[in-house]
């Protein structure tokens, strides 16, 4: 008897299945007006973006001599090796504080009532509309000796010496904590907003703490947000230029800067190609990690399949 | 990482907001940096047989060489033009456009380092002496192998005197010694001029510098870099001092001289023991105009006249031997190749820095960055 409604399941009717078939033969020749139009994109794309980048890889591996030497400087040179030390640590800790103060701010958002959650939305926006550079200069202005910060703390007698806050790795992460915040908040936004508050009504109902349903049914609902803000900014963070440059004080270095320093002024383009490939293969490894982990499309905002 | 010439412009715009130039003299002065747009386009153009394209750091308004440059050599050169492109001739630019075989830039706004890097990589031209005349330049550092320099500049040292009642520091030496003179150093973030400053804080005779004692002079700095800041552009040099960030500088003397005059004379800067450094310019191989480049050249270095006009406008210094004397007595001060001047600075080693400098300024990134 089971046995017989499972064949009947797997074996369709005839009529059915040639009417599922013939939307699919149909919908290809449908389609392929529609890979037509976007073949022009596919070529642009192949010819301005993906042939250079594969120029960018032979370089690498031609320069000064043909061979996988600037790799090998991955495992030899201390320079490198520093390079992407500074960088990969200034990333960790900007994505691990921005996502923290991400949290609490789209948790808070997500917990507002809808006419208070625009404004607080629009606050998180704005920022991203100004230019990075407007933002790092800011910053300058607070925190360098003479400015708002160090004068404030002295004049009401809290130091008497300023305080480094700027020229350091300490101004950099607080430059780009700022400039990734909202990076952080829209992606958590989405995941919260997806999760049933009825959820949080029935942990409550059911005896449990604030603390309980926060840990035990918000936090874990969040976490493909969470994942996919943390991937977001750290992939960011990565290629950062400006803010380091303006905010470090010169001394220190991250991946964009060097690789920059390798092709326009020391004119070791094998060396500085090599990172720029490296670059693009941490990103490409990142994101091969995490999207086993979430759907990066759907957080990303490909595909409305929810 | 922004050059000497970038800087100049940004200056030269400084100034003109706020009133101090006019806008004819700012177009005039950035015609002599060679920071001039096609202003001369349309049927001027169609007349000229052959075109020579000048490339500068420039900016938005590239006026410059062209008029102090180029004019004067096509009023010489009847069927020839001057025209100017203000990209910003970086080594590497240059080197992907002479690879790429489409050659359309003749005479670059470079520098004696990279025009011996250049011309290892034979991608720049020799300098054809027989055309170009030696004899027009102060001294050998300013006509090379690969590259000749038509001006002239210095990177200082700049302090806050109100920092130091009991007198600044007077030599690189006081520069290096933070017990007697306290405070925040500003150095270039670049190993250029900078590592010839610590060897002379080493008491290296200024005469036998070179070459350069490159363990010695990395200690050096590995000893200060807590105690500094490093710049990367002239304007950020100048914010570094105006704003106390640092007390004592080593930065280009156009942005010395702006802050001393700005400031009253609060902070200042001294010629001893400056470094004196060549504004070279090369021409990348298999220019389109060929040996013309070549005579421009040889006619940039022969012409007192606008080198002055330029000193006066920007700072930059003439390097030909008949100029300094035609400098009005109130720029005299500020002539980095006054005799006076000169005569206590250090000319910079441009060969010893073009066969060095991908190594050891990566070695000294390593160090301030580290």
């Amino acid at each position: 008897m089971q046995r017989a409604s499972a064949r009947l399941g797997f074996r369709p009717d005839p009529v059915a299945r040639e009417a599922r078939r013939a939307p699919v033969g149909q919908g290809f020749r449908r389609d392929a007006g529609w890979w037509a139009l976007i073949l022009p994109a596919v070529l642009l794309m192949t010819v301005f973006y993906l042939a250079p980048m594969v120029q960018v890889l032979a370089i690498s591996l031609t320069e000064p001599q043909p061979g996988l030497g600037n790799y090998e400087r991955l495992f030899t040179s201390e320079s490198v090796q520093r390079v992407i030390g500074t960088t990969l640590r200034i990333c960790v800790t900007t994505t691990v504080v921005a996502l923290l103060l991400g949290y609490v701010l789209a948790y808070k958002i997500t917990l507002s009532t809808p006419g208070v959650r625009r404004w607080w939305v629009l606050a998180v926006l704005v920022p991203l509309w100004i230019s990075v550079l407007v933002r790092a200069f800011a910053w300058v202005t607070l925190l360098r000796r003479q400015g708002l910060v160090n004068e404030t703390l002295m004049a009401g007698g809290l130091i008497t010496e300023p305080l480094p806050l700027v020229w350091n790795e300490f101004g950099i992460v607080i430059g780009m904590v700022h400039y990734m915040v909202p990076y952080a908040v829209l992606p958590m936004l989405a995941s919260m907003g997806e999760i049933d508050p009825r959820l949080l009504s029935a942990a409550r109902g059911l005896g449990a703490s604030r603390l309980t349903v926060f840990r035990r049914v918000f936090l874990p609902l969040s976490r493909p947000g969470l994942i996919a803000a943390g991937v977001l900014v750290f992939i960011f963070s990565l290629g950062f230029y400006v803010t380091p440059a303006i905010l470090g004080g010169g001394k220190t270095l991250m991946v964009a800067e060097w690789i920059k320093l390798q092709i326009l002024d020391l004119l070791r383009w094998g060396l500085g190609a090599m990172m720029a490939t490296m670059l693009v293969v941490a990103i490409l490894i990142t994101l091969a990690i995490f999207s086993r982990m979430v759907d990066l499309r759907r957080i990303f905002g490909a595909g409305g399949t929810a | 990482m922004q050059s000497f010439q970038q800087d100049c412009v940004e200056l030269a715009h400084e100034k003109f907001r706020r009133g101090e130039v006019s806008r004819r003299t700012l177009l005039a002065g950035l015609a002599a940096l060679g920071a001039a747009p096609a202003l001369e386009a349309g049927d001027a153009r169609a007349q000229a047989q052959r075109q020579l394209v000048m490339v500068n750091w420039g900016g938005i308004a590239n006026d410059g060489f062209g008029r102090f440059y180029g004019e004067p050599f096509m009023a010489e050169n009847a069927g020839v033009r001057v025209v100017q492109d203000s990209t910003g001739p970086s080594a590497g630019r240059i080197r992907s456009m002479v690879e790429s075989g489409r050659v359309t830039w003749d005479l670059c706004d470079s520098s004696a380092s990279s025009s011996v890097v250049l011309g290892r990589q034979n991608l720049v031209s020799r300098i054809d002496y027989n055309i170009v005349n030696r004899e027009h330049v102060i001294g050998p550092g300013f006509a090379l192998e690969y590259g000749a320099a038509p001006y002239s500049f210095s990177s200082v040292l700049c302090y806050d005197s109100a920092k130091f009642p009991n007198g600044g520091p007077t030599s690189w030496a006081d520069f290096f010694d933070l017990q007697r003179f306290p405070g925040t150093r500003l150095l270039r973030r670049d190993a250029l001029a900078t590592l010839d400053a610590a060897q002379m804080a080493l008491s290296k005779s200024p005469q036998n510098l070179y070459p350069l004692d490159l363990r010695a002079c990395l200690a050096k700095i590995r000893e200060i870099r807590r105690n500094a800041v490093f710049w990367n552009s002239g304007s950020e040099s100048e914010q570094f001092l105006r704003t106390g960030e640092a007390v004592m500088g080593h930065i280009w003397h156009t942005r010395a001289t702006v802050l001393q005059r700005e400031t009253n004379g609060r902070i200042k800067f001294i010629w001893n023991q400056g470094l004196l450094q060549a504004g070279i310019f090369v021409i990348p191989r298999g220019n389109a105009g060929g040996e013309l480049a070549q005579r421009l050249l040889a006619s940039m270095l022969a012409k007192p006249e606008p080198q002055v006009g330029l000193l006066q406008f920007l700072g930059n210094g003439p390097t030909n031997p008949a100029a300094a004397a035609r400098v009005p007595a109130e720029f005299k001060a500020v002539n980095p190749t006054d005799p006076a001047n000169a005569a206590q600075q250090v000319v910079l080693n441009g060969v010893w820095w073009g066969e060095n400098y991908q190594q050891v300024n990566q070695d000294y990134l390593d160090i301030i960055t580290g």
